[in-house]
């Protein structure tokens, strides 16, 4: 007998709503996991997913998938490109490694509450598929680092980051907690598929896989791609989940879900993806800078999925893009200058070559950042490093986690964004970081940040040496220059223009 | 005589960062106690200037003597430190 054609049987397979007999709908879907806000369930069967699968043609894409990434990895085992790799490369792989793989389980988690308490039967059949690739996604991102973690300490920080207080693992955690470990299913198709990962995840992994085969590190490059098709798919539960809540009355309810998604994907992604491509990137690889990426990509490509939906802007779209001019250049100056509190070893980014293409990307980047790097450049060229190792704590937004940073030099703009609620001073980046807070103060109120772990004394020692230790790096982890301050070489026989130190 | 943490921007630099000082301090020294963190590191000096301090936002300067436990600044407060004319 032949088999019949998926779409012949698709429809009435996957029709899996039913009516229960001994519990009431209200306890099998409760509407805190749901997330459904009242739409009724038969509002939810119009929920259409774009992208249809069965499950043994499932099965048989994500064996070859395996099958290609696991045999590129094994030919290009003896090979030495992760020898011969430039250091700013490597420091993107143990940053990816250690934000990313984790998380990736976390997701799993997220899928499976979509699996479950989805309202619409598509939702459910979808995020199954999902919750085996976010399972896929840590497993190979955990296996693929292991291979280096003899080589080199920092690669045990893929499996480690997420077990730790290191900071940069705290912002991952309370970003990942906030958009899908702790919301509903509906909510996780929204913020976690739509936004996180139709904004930002998918085309982030499209430009990390060029970016990789460009950089000769195709073990890297056929990763990622393997990954991304499986992001493109499972990144569409969210759209018709929108179109439910939008085509039944809740469409601000809807917005402010993406809202607060893209905010908090912004922060991530531009502390992870703007100083990888504009610093860490070698110069010769360098394909766009990380502002004409978002500018393609965020607002030529995510933008109009907005429209077409029939969803608003966010209401803080044009201070966004403005972010896009200054607030990586901030968090990599940051990344730098508190570099031992990193797992990976971030790329200065800054020779004389690297500052001719940035002033070009960014005009007015002289006059501003190079400002704060010549000071740097000046110490390290005239024997005094000790000045650019930290001695105090940056202060961390209280929503991204993330030093409060903007523009030094000429255009210097730094600002704190406070907000007191319930006799506690918090503080935040921006305003746009500020309203998310306002949108649910009970929500976020009382998780501390570093700063307010170490003035309530639970980082001890009060020091440097205590909060390296509170952040479980060990020496030999402790991130440091990436090129080991070859770079400044080139500054010897031209310094940069800073006056003499008045301290000296 | 109190530990007091406060937030400094100090002009030019790129960061807000934490900075302990004593109730005791006046702002001159806490002034200094900020620039220890910026001026050098990430901000050249400027050695015909003094480093004033203010609130955020403010146009006025608190005076260059006046001790930390005599303002009304809060533990945890941002304060602007802005180079001037001496």
């Amino acid at each position: 007998m032949a088999l019949l054609e998926r779409h012949e049987w698709y429809d009435i397979a996957r029709s899996t709503n039913w009516t229960p007999k001994y519990v009431s709908e209200d306890h099998l879907f409760p509407d805190v996991m749901t997330g459904a806000q009242g739409v009724p369930v038969e509002k939810w069967e119009v929920y259409d997913e774009p992208y249809k699968v069965s499950y043994p043609e499932y099965v048989r894409i994500q064996r070859e998938k395996d099958a290609g990434a696991y045999s590129v990895k094994a030919a290009l085992e003896r090979s030495r490109i992760y020898e011969n790799a430039d250091p700013g490369w490597r420091s993107i792989l143990k940053a990816h490694y250690g934000a990313i793989a984790l998380g990736e389980y976390a997701a799993m988690s997220a899928e499976a509450r979509m699996c479950r308490f989805g309202r619409a039967p598509g939702m459910r059949n979808m995020a199954t598929f999902g919750m085996m690739d976010e399972n896929r996604h840590a497993q190979i991102q955990l296996f693929f680092p292991h291979e280096y973690a003899p080589k080199d300490r920092q690669f045990d920080w893929a499996h480690k980051a997420y077990h730790t207080n290191e900071w940069a693992a705290i912002a991952a955690r309370h970003t990942f907690d906030d958009l899908f470990m702790a919301r509903s299913a509906t909510e996780i198709a929204v913020m976690l598929t739509f936004a996180f990962e139709t904004g930002f995840t998918n085309m982030q992994f499209l430009g990390l896989a060029a970016d990789a085969a460009e950089a000769g590190d195709f073990t890297f490059a056929s990763l990622i791609s393997s990954i991304q098709t499986d992001e493109s798919r499972h990144a569409q539960i969210g759209g018709p989940a929108l179109q439910v809540l939008i085509s039944n009355g809740r469409k601000a309810e809807a917005q402010k879900l993406v809202d607060i998604a893209i905010a908090r994907a912004w922060r991530i992604f531009c502390i992870l993806t703007g100083p990888s491509m504009d610093y860490n990137t070698p110069l010769e690889h360098r394909k766009q800078s990380f502002k004409e990426f978002m500018q393609e990509w965020i607002v030529g490509q995510f933008e109009r999925s907005l429209i077409d939906l029939g969803l608003d802007l966010p209401w803080y779209w044009d201070k966004m893009i403005a972010e896009f001019d200054y607030q990586h250049h901030a968090y990599q100056m940051g990344l730098w200058f508190w570099r031992p509190t990193l797992w990976w070893n971030p790329a200065a980014g800054v020779t004389p070559e690297c500052r001719a293409w940035l002033e070009e990307k960014y005009p007015g980047w002289n006059a501003s950042f190079g400002q704060a790097w010549d000071v740097i450049t000046d110490n390290l060229v005239n024997g005094r490093p000790e000045f650019t190792a930290p001695e105090t704590l940056p202060i961390v937004c209280n929503m991204s986690q993330i030093p409060i940073c903007a523009v030094p030099g000429d255009g210097w703009n730094v600002k704190d964004y406070p907000l007191e609620y319930e006799g506690r001073l918090y503080h935040f980046n921006s305003e746009i970081d500020r309203w998310i807070f306002e949108q649910d103060p009970k929500r976020y109120r009382d998780h501390m940040t570093l700063v307010d772990r170490f003035l309530a004394g639970k980082i001890q020692p009060p020091d440097l040496m205590g909060a390296l230790a509170y952040m479980s790096l060990a020496p030999g982890e402790m991130g440091d220059d990436a090129h080991g301050y070859a770079w400044v070489e080139a500054f010897r026989k031209s310094p940069p223009k800073a006056p003499p130190l008045a301290a000296e | 005589m109190a530990l007091f943490p406060i937030i400094s921007n100090f002009e030019r630099d790129f960061v807000l960062l934490l900075v302990p000082v004593d109730t005791e301090n006046t702002m001159d020294e806490v002034a200094a106690a900020a620039a220890h963190h910026s001026v050098g590191r990430r901000v050249a000096p400027q050695p015909n200037k003094v480093i004033r301090v203010r609130r955020q936002g403010a146009t006025e300067f608190f005076p260059r003597n006046k001790r930390l436990a005599e303002t009304d600044i809060k533990p945890m407060e941002a304060l602007e430190f802005i180079f001037a004319d001496a």
